[in-house]
């Protein structure tokens, strides 16, 4: 069907015919030679042209959507690690707010703990203290009322020129150890 | 005018309608099949340039190439559709590239002006009427490829040998038949059966324009063509016969306008050519199915 037109345009091209066709410079040869030059471009831009470059445009087309793909999933995973974070430093904070709190209560504690004991050996060493003052002290009476019967028995004997004997001397001494407690 | 020696009148008709050989006995060698192989040489050696060490980061001409070669899928994509446009496009596009640089090829100085006098012998420019008001015949070196209608026929027909292969591929021939001559518009009934013999007769009436579309896609490119080297050489001629320096200057300054209108006219004429094949392809293989949505 579509050869119908070339047809008549040829059967107008015979010589007997003349007419249209030879009168447009149709002619077999020349339009063979103008087909074959006409496919051979054809033929070659097919090959070496619009074969590589949609190619190549398919392969970049290709390569902007794995790197769109890529991109959103960079975001996603950027999105993820994001929130894993917020929730670890979120945990960690609640771990140390948890440690501070137990690290507190542990030194009142302790702390607690020390200045019990600080009273208490600060109240041992004051008992001790004061046990020894009082031993020192009844210790140096005694020594006094000793020394004092002793004088008091020197100065009698010798106001009285007598020689006191040892029941008189132990008079004397119960008194004035008695009149001392006094 | 004519009386003087100098006229368009006189220039129209020194543009022969026909390529014209140059040797008397290799008749296919015409100045246009010359046209046409140093076209094809130039597009070969571009696409050698732009795809010799093609990267994936298009640099210097390949960069040129790919935006020519995208823009010219995505339209012929928007035309045929996503599934046809792989199988269309090589050929729509060659088409566009073949016919846009053939016809501003014919605009290159010494195109249809140099060439073999019958008087003056071998490259020699185009010369005015004698005196009788006579153009000597004067055969050009360089003729537009698209300003022979051998070419334009040949491209033509491969067109439309490949419109056959594709709607055979995509409908079939049953496919086709039904296509061309069943009712449309999802019309069934009495009301169809009213309308068969109008859809028959619309039919026949398509089969006879497709018949036809391949006479019109060249007459037009060819007529339009060789119009514009007819218009420029009578533009660059009318002045001829006076005094030599008016004559230089008017055959410089009278067809500059329409050289800027004739590369306009090469690449409308070249997407008229490869839009309307296009929308052939897209008319036939269209699955019905789809039309009537």
């Amino acid at each position: 069907m579509t050869a119908f037109p070339f047809l008549i345009l040829a059967k107008a091209s015979e010589p007997a015919g003349g007419g249209i066709a030879e009168s447009l410079g149709l002619h077999w040869a020349k339009f063979l030679a103008q087909v074959l030059l006409f496919l051979i471009v054809y033929l070659i831009l097919k090959k070496f042209a619009f074969g590589p470059i949609m190619a190549i445009l398919e392969d970049r087309k290709n390569r902007i959507a794995e790197g769109e793909e890529n991109l959103k999933k960079i975001a996603a995973d950027m999105e993820a690690a994001e929130a894993k974070q917020a929730e670890i430093v979120g945990e960690a904070n609640t771990r140390a707010d948890k440690m501070i709190a137990e690290a507190r209560e542990s030194a009142e504690a302790l702390a607690e703990k020390k200045r019990a004991e600080a009273t208490n050996e600060a109240a041992g060493i004051v008992a001790k203290a004061r046990e020894a003052g009082e031993l020192e002290k009844n210790q140096m009476l005694s020594e006094l009322k000793r020394d004092f019967g002793r004088l008091v028995v020197d100065t009698t004997s010798k106001v009285t020129g007598k020689v006191l004997t040892g029941e008189d001397q132990d008079k004397i001494n119960q008194e004035t150890a008695a009149q001392l407690s006094l | 005018m004519t009386a003087n020696g100098f006229g368009p009148m006189n220039v129209l008709g020194a543009v022969s309608i026909t390529a014209e050989p140059f040797l008397p006995f290799v008749q296919w060698l015409t100045n246009s099949v010359l046209v046409a192989g140093i076209v094809v040489l130039l597009m070969v050696w571009a696409t050698r340039k732009a795809t010799r060490k093609i990267s994936p980061v298009p640099v210097g001409f390949q960069n040129f190439f790919e935006l020519v070669i995208e823009f010219l899928y995505g339209q012929v994509e928007g035309i045929v559709g996503k599934k046809v446009a792989p199988r269309a496009f090589p050929l729509l596009a060659t088409i566009f590239l073949f016919v846009v640089i053939s016809n501003w090829f014919g605009l290159m100085p010494g195109v249809g002006t140099i060439g073999f006098g019958q008087l003056s012998g071998p490259l020699t420019l185009d010369t005015a009427p004698d005196e009788h008001g006579h153009a000597p015949h004067f055969v050009p070196l360089l003729r537009p490829a698209t300003a022979d209608l051998n070419m334009t026929i040949g491209i033509a027909a491969i067109f439309m040998l490949t419109w056959a292969w594709l709607t055979y591929r995509e409908i079939g021939v049953i496919g086709f038949i039904k296509h061309t001559f069943a009712p449309k518009g999802g019309v069934r009934g009495f009301v169809g059966s009213i309308l068969v013999p109008i859809f028959l007769f619309v039919g026949v009436i398509e089969l006879i324009s497709i018949a036809f579309r391949p006479v019109s896609l060249s007459l037009r490119l060819f007529g339009n063509v060789f119009a514009g080297e007819t218009l420029l050489h009578a533009m660059g001629g009318i002045l001829d016969g006076l005094h030599p320096v008016i004559s230089f200057l008017g055959s410089i300054l009278l067809p500059l306008p329409f050289f800027f209108l004739e590369i306009l006219v090469g690449v409308l004429q070249a997407t008229v050519f490869a839009l309307l094949c296009a929308v052939y392809i897209q008319i036939s293989t269209t699955h019905d199915e789809e039309h009537d949505h």
